[in-house]
C-alpha cells in the first residue's frame, strides 16, 4: 500500500498509473538514455524509465549516490555503479537482493571478470551492463621502425626502450586519480600478485599483498616507466585524456588507454582537425606484461547496474534491468557510445565488429581482464594508495609495504586520509 | 560610543513630552528594537550556532555513514587521530603558507590599487572602477578554472607565453608539484580578492585629512616619507579591518584548491580536508572533528587580532 | 598636477583595468575554441566556433547547466530577498532606536561573517537528510543566509545611520500621517541602501561553492558553481574544457552587467559596510 502510493508520488510526469523508475546514469553520449526510452516502450506501460546524471568521475558518482541512500531516498531505483563500488554498497545494505532467476539470466555468457565485479560474498549484487578494459595502442610506424614485433606479447621494458629509441612518446596515466590504481593494479596482476589477497566482512580480515616480491616489481615497473625520458611533460597530472591527445600528436609512440580513444580520433577526422594518416597508423594489441613470460592481465572497468534497496519497486526495477542489458541494447550502445559490452555474443555482431575493428583484441583483453581490489572499503584503499604511490616516479620496493600499513591504520581509525 | 549613532531624532523630540514617560519610552524602543532586529539575530544564531553545537556532539563518535550500526563514542579520540597525525600539519601549513602569501601580496597590490584610484583623472575613473569590481563580483569557482586552464599544460598559454623566463618552458607541469601549485593558487585567489582589499583601503584613504598632507607638504617632506608618516599612520584602522578580514578568508580557502589540485601533491587545505572526510568518506565523526578544529583555528586568529593588534572594529565602523 | 603625472596616473588606471579583464578575456576567448583548438597553448582560438555554447545550452550538458542555471537564480534570489527583508528591520533597529543588545546584534553578524563554511556543512548535511531537507532549495536558501545576512545588516545599518531621520518629524509636522511621512520621505531615501545591499548580498550568494557541492545532489537544487565541475566531455574520459569556459562565461554575464549598472553605488556599499568614510 505505502509502496504503491510511493511510486505514485515519485511519478511526477506522464501516465499517473504507470510507475516511474529513476535511473541514475553516469554520463554517457545518450545512449543509456535511449535505451531507457526503448525498455519503457517494450514494458507496455509497465514502467517508465527517467534517467538523472551523475558526475563526470566515478569517485564523485559513488558520493553523490552514498550521501542520498544514507538518507533512505526512494527516488532512486537504478543506478549506473562503476565496477569498483557494488561491494561497498552491498556491504551497506544499499542494494535490493538480485532475484534469482534475474541472477541467472544476467550472468550467462558474460565475461567472467564482470560477473566478479558484481559479486559479494558469493552473491551477485548488481548486474553487469558494459565492461571496459585497456588496450596497448601503438603507432604501427614507429613499432616498425623500432623493430618491436606486436604481434608478440611485449613487455613495459621494450616499451620504453622502443619510445626512447625512437624518442617517442609512452602514454599512461599518472595522475593522482582512480586511474593509477588502474594501472598499478594491472601490473601487481601481471607479476602474479594481489593487491587484496583475501578480503574480509570487518577491516582487520582483509589480507593485503604488497609487501610481496610481486608488488616490489610492479612498483618498479611503475618507476622505471614514470622517470623514463618516454613520458610526455606532466607525466604526474596525465589523465586518459592527456594520453589519447598526446597519441593524436607527432611524438606518439606507444600508449595504453581505453578504446574510446579510437572513437575520439575518427570524430577529429570527421570534424577535420585530425588528418585521416593518423587513426590509420593505430594499432592495438593486448596490455603489455611485466616480465617475459608473464600473462597480460588487463584492466577491468565499466559498469554495472544496481537496484537500491529503497526503491519503492524492486521487482519492477529487475524486470527493467533484463530488458537494459540484453545483447542488443549492449551492441547498439557499444556502436553508437563506444563502451564494450559485457555479454560476449556481442562481439559477434556485424555492426559491432564493423565498428570495431579491434573488437576480436577487446574480447580477448576482457576474457583476460583483472579487477581492481574487491572490498567494501574501495575509497580508503585507494585513497591511501594514491597517497603514497603518487607521483609515481617516486615509488620504490618500499612504497608498497608503507601503503599497507597507511590503509590498515586508515581502515582502523587511527588515521586520517 | 554607540548610544550616539544617531540622535538627531532626540533632538527634535517634542519638548511637551512628560519626563516621567521616558523609562516608559525607552521600555518601548527597547521592545520595538529587539522586535525588529530578533528575526534576523535569531537566523543567524540558528544557522551556524546550532551546526557547530551538532558538530561539537557528533566529532565525539566514530560514525561512518555507509556503517551506522558500528556507531560508537569516542570521547576526543578522533582530536587525538587528527592531532598526532602529519596530514593534518600539513593542511595547516599549506593553509598558512597562501594565508601570509596571498594577505601580504594582496596589501601591497591593494594599495597601489587604491592609491591609483584615489588619484586616477575624473574621466577614466568610472572605467577604473567598474573593472576592480570585476573580479570581485566573479564566482570563484569560475576564477579557479580561469587560471588553472590558463596554466595547464595542454589548454594553456603561459607556458607559450612566458617561456623566456628561466625556467619556464613549453613543457613547464605548474600543477606537477606542490610549490608551482602553491603559487598558481595564489595567483587565482589574489587575482579575485585584491580589489575588494582596495576598496577598503580607499575608503581608509579618503579619511586622512587632507590639512595634514598639506602641512607635510609646506614642512618639506618627500612623497615616500609623507607616505610612512601621514598616510598610513592614519588609516591604521582601515588597514587592520582589511587584514582581519582578508586573513580569515584566505584562512578558509576551498573553492580554488579543490578546482585547480584538489589536493593533489600536498596542496590540501584545512577546509578541503574536512570536506574530504565528511563528504567524500562519509566519515561524520571524523570530519565534525576538523570542522571543529577548523573553526577554533579561526576563532583563534580573530581573537589575536583583535587583542593583539587592538582593532577596534566598531571605531573602524565610523561609530564614534 | 601636471601632464607628466596626469599621463602616469592615466597609464596606472589602464594597467588596473589590464590585470582585472585579463582572465576573464582568456575564459571568454577559450569558450570559442573548437575541441581540437582547446590544445593550441594560444591566448586566441585560431577559428572562433559557438560549438561550446550550443552544447551546454542544447546539447548533451543541457540537463545539467540549464536546470543549474535556474536553480542559482532562483535560490540566489530568494535568499537575497528574505535577508534583505530580515535586515531591513534590523539595520532600521540598529540606526534609529537606542536599545540594549545592538553591539551583540553586530558582534554576532561580524562572528557569523567569519565562520568557516566548511564547518557548518557536516552537521547540516547530516541534519538536512534526517530532515528530507537534502537536494531542494530551502536546504541551500537557509545556509546562504548565514552569508548574507551579516553583510546585509552591516552594509544596510551603515546605509541607514545616513538617512536624516528628522525629515520624517518634518512631514508630519506638515500634516501627514506616520505612514504617509514613512512612505513619502523614508523609503525613497533608504531604497537605493536597501538596493545595494540586495546586489551585494546576491553576489555572496551567486559566489557560493562549498554549500552548493555538499547539500545537493541532483539537478533538482544544483547551483551553477557546483554544475561547473560535474560537467563531462564527449567520452567519460574527454575533458570537458570548452563546455566549462562558455558556462563560466554565462554565469559572470548577469555580474557583469549588475557591476557595470551599479558601480557607484556597489563601492558605496562595500566600504560603508566594513570602514566607513
Amino acid at each position: 500500500m505505502v509502496a504503491s502510493t510511493l511510486a505514485a508520488c515519485g511519478g511526477g510526469g506522464g501516465d499517473s498509473a504507470t510507475p516511474v523508475l529513476n535511473w541514475y546514469i553516469n554520463p554517457d553520449s545518450g545512449g543509456q538514455a535511449a535505451i531507457a526510452e526503448r525498455c519503457s516502450a517494450e514494458s507496455n506501460g509497465a514502467y517508465q524509465i527517467e534517467v538523472s546524471q551523475l558526475p563526470r568521475d566515478s569517485p564523485a558518482q559513488r558520493e553523490q549516490l552514498i550521501r542520498r541512500l544514507a538518507a533512505n531516498d526512494a527516488s532512486i531505483d537504478l543506478m549506473s555503479l562503476d565496477v569498483v563500488f557494488p561491494p561497498e554498497f552491498a556491504q551497506a545494505d544499499f542494494l535490493a537482493p538480485v532475484p534469482e532467476d534475474v541472477a541467472q539470466e544476467v550472468t550467462e555468457g558474460v565475461f567472467q571478470g564482470a560477473v566478479d565485479s558484481a559479486t559479494w560474498n558469493d552473491e551477485l549484487v548488481a548486474v553487469p551492463f558494459w565492461s571496459n578494459t585497456q588496450l596497448l595502442w601503438y603507432r604501427k610506424s614507429v613499432a616498425e621502425a623500432a623493430g618491436l614485433d606486436m604481434s608478440q606479447p611485449v613487455t613495459w621494458d621494450q616499451l620504453i626502450e622502443a619510445a626512447e629509441g625512437q624518442g617517442k612518446l609512452l602514454s599512461a596515466q599518472g595522475r593522482r586519480s582512480e586511474s593509477l590504481m588502474v594501472w598499478f593494479n594491472a601490473m601487481l596482476e601481471s607479476a602474479g600478485g594481489q593487491y587484496i589477497e583475501e578480503s574480509g566482512e570487518s577491516p582487520d580480515d582483509i589480507q593485503f599483498g604488497l609487501s610481496t616480491p610481486e608488488a616490489d616489481r610492479a612498483s618498479e615497473v611503475m618507476a622505471a616507466v614514470a622517470n623514463s625520458s618516454a613520458v610526455g611533460a606532466g607525466f604526474t597530472t596525465a589523465s586518459e585524456d592527456t594520453s589519447a591527445t598526446e597519441f593524436e600528436s607527432d611524438d606518439a609512440g606507444f600508449m595504453v588507454n581505453w578504446p574510446f580513444v579510437y572513437a575520439q580520433a575518427l570524430s577529429k577526422v570527421e570534424a577535420g582537425t585530425l588528418d585521416q594518416s593518423v587513426p590509420d597508423d593505430y594499432g592495438w594489441a593486448l596490455y603489455p606484461a611485466v616480465d617475459e613470460g608473464t600473462p597480460s592481465a588487463p584492466p577491468l572497468g565499466g559498469i554495472d547496474i544496481a537496484v537500491s534497496a529503497f526503491s519503492p519497486n524492486p521487482d519492477l526495477a529487475y524486470e527493467a534491468v533484463t530488458c537494459i542489458v540484453q545483447d542488443e541494447n549492449q551492441a547498439e550502445y557499444m556502436v553508437t557510445n563506444g563502451n564494450p559490452a559485457s555479454s560476449i555474443a556481442v562481439y559477434d555482431d556485424p555492426e559491432v565488429q564493423e565498428a570495431y575493428p579491434m573488437a576480436d583484441t577487446i574480447r580477448e583483453s576482457l576474457e583476460l581482464a583483472a579487477s581492481r581490489p574487491l572490498t567494501a572499503y574501495y575509497s580508503e584503499v585507494l585513497g591511501s594508495f594514491l597517497r603514497e604511490f603518487h607521483p609515481p616516479g617516486s615509488v620504490n620496493d618500499q612504497t608498497g609495504e608503507r601503503t599497507e600499513t597507511l590503509t590498515r591504520a586508515v581502515l582502523s581509525g587511527e588515521q586520517l586520509l | 560610543m554607540t548610544q550616539t549613532t544617531l540622535p538627531p531624532v532626540e533632538k527634535t523630540q517634542p519638548v511637551s513630552s512628560p519626563r516621567g514617560t521616558i523609562s516608559d519610552r525607552s521600555r518601548a524602543e527597547r521592545k520595538l528594537g529587539w522586535l525588529l532586529a530578533g528575526p534576523a539575530f535569531l537566523v543567524m544564531l540558528l544557522v551556524t550556532a546550532y551546526p557547530i553545537v551538532q558538530a561539537v556532539y557528533y566529532s565525539l563518535f566514530s560514525y561512518r555513514l555507509t556503517d551506522p550500526e558500528n556507531r560508537s563514542f569516542e570521547g576526543l579520540g578522533n582530536y587525538w587521530v587528527i592531532l598526532t597525525d602529519a596530514v593534518w600539519w600539513q593542511s595547516i601549513l599549506v593553509t598558512v603558507i597562501i594565508t601570509v602569501i596571498t594577505v601580504a601580496v594582496e596589501l601591497v597590490l591593494g594599495f597601489a590599487l587604491a592609491m591609483v584610484m584615489a588619484k586616477a583623472l575624473s574621466s577614466i575613473r568610472p572605467v577604473v572602477r567598474a573593472a576592480i569590481l570585476i573580479p570581485y563580483a566573479v564566482i570563484t569557482v569560475v576564477s579557479a578554472f580561469a587560471w588553472a586552464f590558463a596554466f595547464r599544460i595542454s589548454t594553456g598559454f603561459v607556458n607559450t607565453w612566458f617561456a623566456w623566463l628561466p625556467g619556464v618552458s613549453d613543457t613547464t607541469d605548474w600543477f606537477g608539484g606542490q610549490a608551482s601549485s602553491l603559487f598558481v593558487i595564489c595567483i587565482a585567489e589574489i587575482w579575485k580578492t585584491t580589489p575588494f582589499i582596495s576598496l577598503l583601503l580607499l575608503a581608509g584613504l579618503a579619511q586622512v585629512p587632507d590639512v595634514l598632507q598639506e602641512a607635510a607638504k609646506v614642512d618639506g617632506a618627500t612623497a615616500w616619507q609623507r607616505l610612512w608618516k601621514v598616510t598610513i599612520p592614519n588609516m591604521k584602522a582601515a588597514i587592520m579591518v582589511a587584514l582581519l578580514f582578508r586573513t580569515l578568508d584566505a584562512f578558509r580557502i576551498f573553492d580554488s584548491i579543490f578546482i585547480m589540485t584538489a589536493g593533489a601533491n600536498n596542496t590540501e587545505s584545512v577546509s578541503f580536508l574536512a570536506y574530504r572526510q565528511t563528504i567524500s568518506r562519509v566519515e561524520i565523526g571524523l570530519g565534525s572533528a576538523v570542522s571543529v578544529l577548523l573553526f577554533l583555528s579561526v576563532v583563534l586568529i580573530a581573537f589575536s587580532f583583535i587583542k593583539g593588534f587592538r582593532v577596534d572594529l566598531a571605531q573602524a565602523r565610523g561609530d564614534r | 598636477m601636471s601632464t607628466k603625472q596626469k599621463t602616469w596616473w592615466w597609464i596606472g588606471g589602464v594597467l588596473i583595468v589590464v590585470y582585472c579583464l585579463f582572465p576573464i578575456a582568456w575564459i571568454l576567448s577559450l569558450s570559442f575554441k573548437t575541441t581540437a583548438d582547446l590544445a593550441n597553448k594560444q591566448f586566441l582560438p585560431s577559428a572562433w566556433t559557438w560549438e561550446n555554447y550550443t552544447t551546454i545550452l542544447t546539447g548533451t550538458a543541457s540537463d545539467l547547466f540549464l536546470p543549474a542555471l535556474r536553480n542559482s537564480f532562483g535560490i540566489c534570489l530568494i535568499a537575497t530577498f528574505i535577508s534583505c527583508v530580515l535586515s531591513m528591520f534590523a539595520a532600521y533597529a540598529i540606526a534609529r532606536l537606542d536599545f540594549p543588545g545592538k553591539k551583540l546584534i553586530l558582534g554576532t553578524a561580524l562572528a557569523v561573517a567569519i565562520f568557516p563554511v566548511i564547518s557548518i556543512v557536516t552537521p547540516l548535511f547530516n541534519l538536512w537528510r534526517q530532515i528530507g531537507l537534502y537536494d531542494t532549495w530551502p536546504g541551500l536558501i537557509i545556509p546562504y543566509l548565514s552569508l548574507t545576512l551579516p553583510i546585509s545588516i552591516w552594509t544596510m545599518s551603515a546605509f541607514f545611520r545616513e538617512i536624516p531621520w528628522e525629515m520624517e518629524q518634518a512631514a508630519q509636522v506638515d500634516g501627514a500621517t506616520t505612514w504617509q511621512a514613512f512612505r513619502k520621505v523614508i523609503v525613497p531615501l533608504a531604497a537605493p541602501g536597501v538596493f545595494t545591499t540586495a546586489i551585494i548580498a546576491f553576489f555572496i550568494a551567486w559566489n557560493d561553492f562549498a554549500y552548493g557541492i555538499s547539500l545537493t545532489s541532483t539537478s533538482r537544487a544544483r547551483p551553477v558553481p557546483a554544475a561547473l565541475g560535474l560537467f563531462s566531455g564527449a567520452s567519460q574520459f574527454q575533458d570537458p574544457t570548452g563546455a566549462i569556459a562558455a558556462a563560466a562565461v554565462i554565469v559572470t554575464i548577469p555580474v557583469v552587467v549588475l557591476v557595470l549598472i551599479f558601480q557607484r553605488r556597489i563601492v558605496a556599499g562595500l566600504t560603508n559596510g566594513a570602514v566607513k568614510g
